[in-house]
């Protein structure tokens, strides 16, 4: 096997983990930016890691964080040029193979998730996430988005809530009355 | 005796048994699924056993670990996607095999082969472990940095071409792993004067946003992708031909238990190996290799779930993992308050037995799911992106935020995963990062210990490294890696040859 390989055409189907994407000859849109922004965060971590304790001696606090950044600036520098070598991908731009809309329109639904979850409680705020991106995903009917996206929620939170037992934002649902009602129907009365 | 009945305590506790068994069956479905990763369930999985007792955690954990190496082997038959980096070798020969309409056959040798592979595996660890341990006590701290270091640095270069970026990605790892007050000192490290920095970053955020969030958002450009139907009839496999592949899968069995073994190296290396060796020792096969030779298909196989057991021995004994798997596996081992190394072995050694006795269980499901049920299989398989992505996503979500109840971990979560994100376009691996998050604190402690016992004399401390067999063996397998793959050799090399190319021009 080609230790370059780096997946099918469509570099990473199914191949995840250790695969990285990429190509081996060539920079793809917005490499070599990349690259920069790792250098300038290695140098500022550096930079950051020298004010831990200095160069006080060997077994400071100090001492892994400095060289552990040191290696980070060296190797993203060394990535730098050779990045900067290569020649562009030219089937590939940045806005339709790295970062398309619907990847853009995810991380934002992502932080509008993290946001509502604390005031508006687990229960609502997924079920507006999976209608939302069910029904932009798949463009079926309604019926099909609200049945898939109700259903999968209710056996997550089934599984989560009491399987798991992880506690999760109630919010604006009251859901531990609804429990202690399944939980009185079920055993016959609050035990 | 009691370690007979530590081995058992798995057989004696049916709900043990039913967690190896759903763990196992989850496992072969999330390895085949194209998009799902045992990387990234066992990632998430870490926070929802939070609140659990260490056995059922452990039980569901080993039995997806296991089933997901094995599950990863029939969507490289079936689609020539290898649903695992470990079965990439498998795809080479099973691919063509399934063209040729022996799918059915070439699923139910490799379930064969692959337990097989896995109990060599099993019986090494078993066997091998308590040994390791013992010498394990005689390590120094010095040993343990070195050790560490080793492992990212065979991470960062086997797994994949780029050795910088290895580095890069393994150093980074260092360096989240570093964040927030040092235990000795209660210096603040990396915190940026922020409080919600002092307590550091929690890893099963970093991972699940690394392994699940990122993944999930590059399979967004996959969604269209229909899967190719292949006829699959008979599985089970005659016994004439499993006693013919036998001694094969030994040969790589052995191979993936060495490689398994090995800090940094796991089953997708190992699987590699094995199909080199199986195309050297293999005079006259009667396929050609890549054409759909069966020995191709053995070979990988068998080694890469023989990796697995070959992988617990250096995480269980030394606490340093094989691969991002058993990295992650250890985390969740940390998490559950109890701390893999030597000491584990001598303190808690049913623990160790337990987990002999859960894999042992786990192959033998393997087996049984992997023999039936085919039908059901491609159905599941054939599930729509559009709805598994938006399901991942919502699990990585809880999964994170259960851990601390803090709606600060799942904005670390997205931070990570963005970033995996672009890792993962311009190719710079993800495993290192996760080996070094875990690797951090032992790194950090061992060097401190190794050069305070030195009284900070930098010559004294490479004193001890060249005096000491172990310690100069792994120092010198450090530098190795270094001088061979580095820049600047290969900047020396190039041009070495460009001025010989340039002389002979003139």
């Amino acid at each position: 096997m080609d230790p370059e390989f780096r997946g099918d055409s469509d570099h990473h189907d199914g191949t995840s983990d250790a695969i990285p994407g990429g190509y081996p000859k060539q920079r793809r849109p917005g490499e070599l930016v990349f690259a920069l922004f790792l250098t300038a965060a290695s140098l500022g971590l550096l930079y950051n890691a020298y004010g831990i304790a200095g160069f006080e001696s060997l077994s400071s606090a100090g001492s892994v964080p400095m060289a552990v950044t040191l290696a980070m600036s060296i190797s993203a520098i060394v990535i730098v040029i050779r990045t900067a070598r290569r020649p562009m991908v030219k089937t590939e731009t940045l806005s339709k193979d790295i970062l398309p809309g619907t990847a853009l329109f995810f991380i934002a639904l992502l932080v509008v998730f993290s946001v509502l979850l604390k005031p508006l409680g687990f229960v609502p705020t997924a079920a507006l996430f999976l209608i939302v991106s069910i029904k932009l995903l798949a463009r079926k009917s309604w019926i099909y988005t609200l049945s898939i996206s109700l259903g999968s929620l209710f056996v997550i939170w089934v599984t989560f809530r009491v399987v798991f037992t992880v506690l999760l934002p109630t919010g604006i649902l009251p859901e531990a009355e609804f429990l202690q009602f399944f939980r009185n129907l079920t055993v016959g009365g609050p035990s | 005796m009691d370690t007979m009945m530590a081995i058992l305590t798995i057989f004696t506790h049916p709900e043990l048994l039913l967690l190896v068994g759903v763990g196992t069956f989850a496992g072969i479905y999330i390895g085949a699924i194209p998009g799902l990763s045992v990387t990234m369930a066992v990632s998430i999985l870490i926070s929802f056993t939070f609140s659990w007792d260490v056995y059922p955690a452990i039980s569901i954990m080993v039995g997806i670990y296991m089933g997901g190496v094995f599950g990863g082997s029939r969507t490289a038959i079936l689609l020539n996607i290898p649903g695992a980096p470990s079965s990439i070798a498998t795809a080479m020969d099973g691919y063509p095999m399934a063209q040729r309409g022996e799918a059915g056959e070439a699923i139910g040798v490799t379930t064969v082969i692959s337990f097989f592979g896995g109990l060599i595996g099993i019986l090494v660890l078993a066997l091998a472990a308590p040994f390791v341990a013992d010498f394990a006590l005689t390590f120094q701290p010095r040993d343990y940095m070195l050790l560490a270091v080793l492992g990212i640095l065979l991470v960062g270069s086997l797994s994949t071409g780029s050795l910088v970026k290895g580095i890069f990605a393994g150093a980074f790892g260092l360096a989240i792993g570093a964040v927030g007050r040092d235990p000795l000192t209660f210096t603040e490290r990396f915190t940026f004067d922020l409080q919600i920095m002092e307590g550091g970053i929690s890893f099963v955020a970093v991972m699940i946003g690394m392994f699940g969030v990122s993944e999930a958002l590059l399979q967004l450009q996959n969604i269209d992708k229909k899967s190719v139907r292949q006829k699959v009839d008979k599985i089970i496999p005659s016994f004439s031909i499993v006693k013919k592949y036998l001694p094969l899968s030994l040969q790589t069995s052995t191979i993936g238990v060495v490689i398994g073994a090995l800090p940094g190296t796991g089953g997708d290396i190992a699987a590699l190996m094995a199909y080199d060796h199986a195309k050297r020792v293999t005079k006259n096969p009667e396929v050609p290799f890549g054409e759909g030779a069966m020995e191709g298909l053995v070979a990988p196989e068998s080694a890469n779930n023989a990796a697995v057991g070959g992988a617990f021995i250096p995480m269980m004994t030394l606490g340093i993992p094989g691969d991002a798997v058993t990295a992650i596996l250890l985390g969740a081992l940390f998490v559950h308050g109890l701390n893999p190394g030597p000491m584990l072995m001598i303190d808690q050694p049913d623990m160790f037995w337990f987990i002999v006795g859960a894999l042992f269980t786990a192959n033998i499901f393997m087996l049984v799911f992997g023999l039936t049920g085919i039908k059901v299989f491609t159905k599941i398989v054939e599930m729509p992106r559009s709805i598994i992505i938006p399901l991942i996503l919502l699990l990585s979500i809880v999964g994170a935020y259960a851990v601390n109840n803090s709606i600060t971990d799942i904005y670390w979560m997205l931070i990570f995963g963005v970033f995996g994100y672009f890792m993962r376009h311009y190719g710079y691996p993800l495993g290192p990062v996760i080996l070094g998050v875990i690797l951090s604190r032992l790194l950090d402690d061992n060097w401190r210990r190794a050069i305070i016992s030195e009284r900070e004399d930098l010559g004294r401390f490479f004193e001890g490294i060249l005096t000491s067999p172990l310690s100069f063996v792994l120092f010198v397998a450090v530098i190795m890696i270094f001088v061979s793959q580095t820049p600047l050799w290969t900047a020396v090399k190039k041009r070495l040859f460009k001025q010989v190319g340039h002389d002979q021009n003139v």
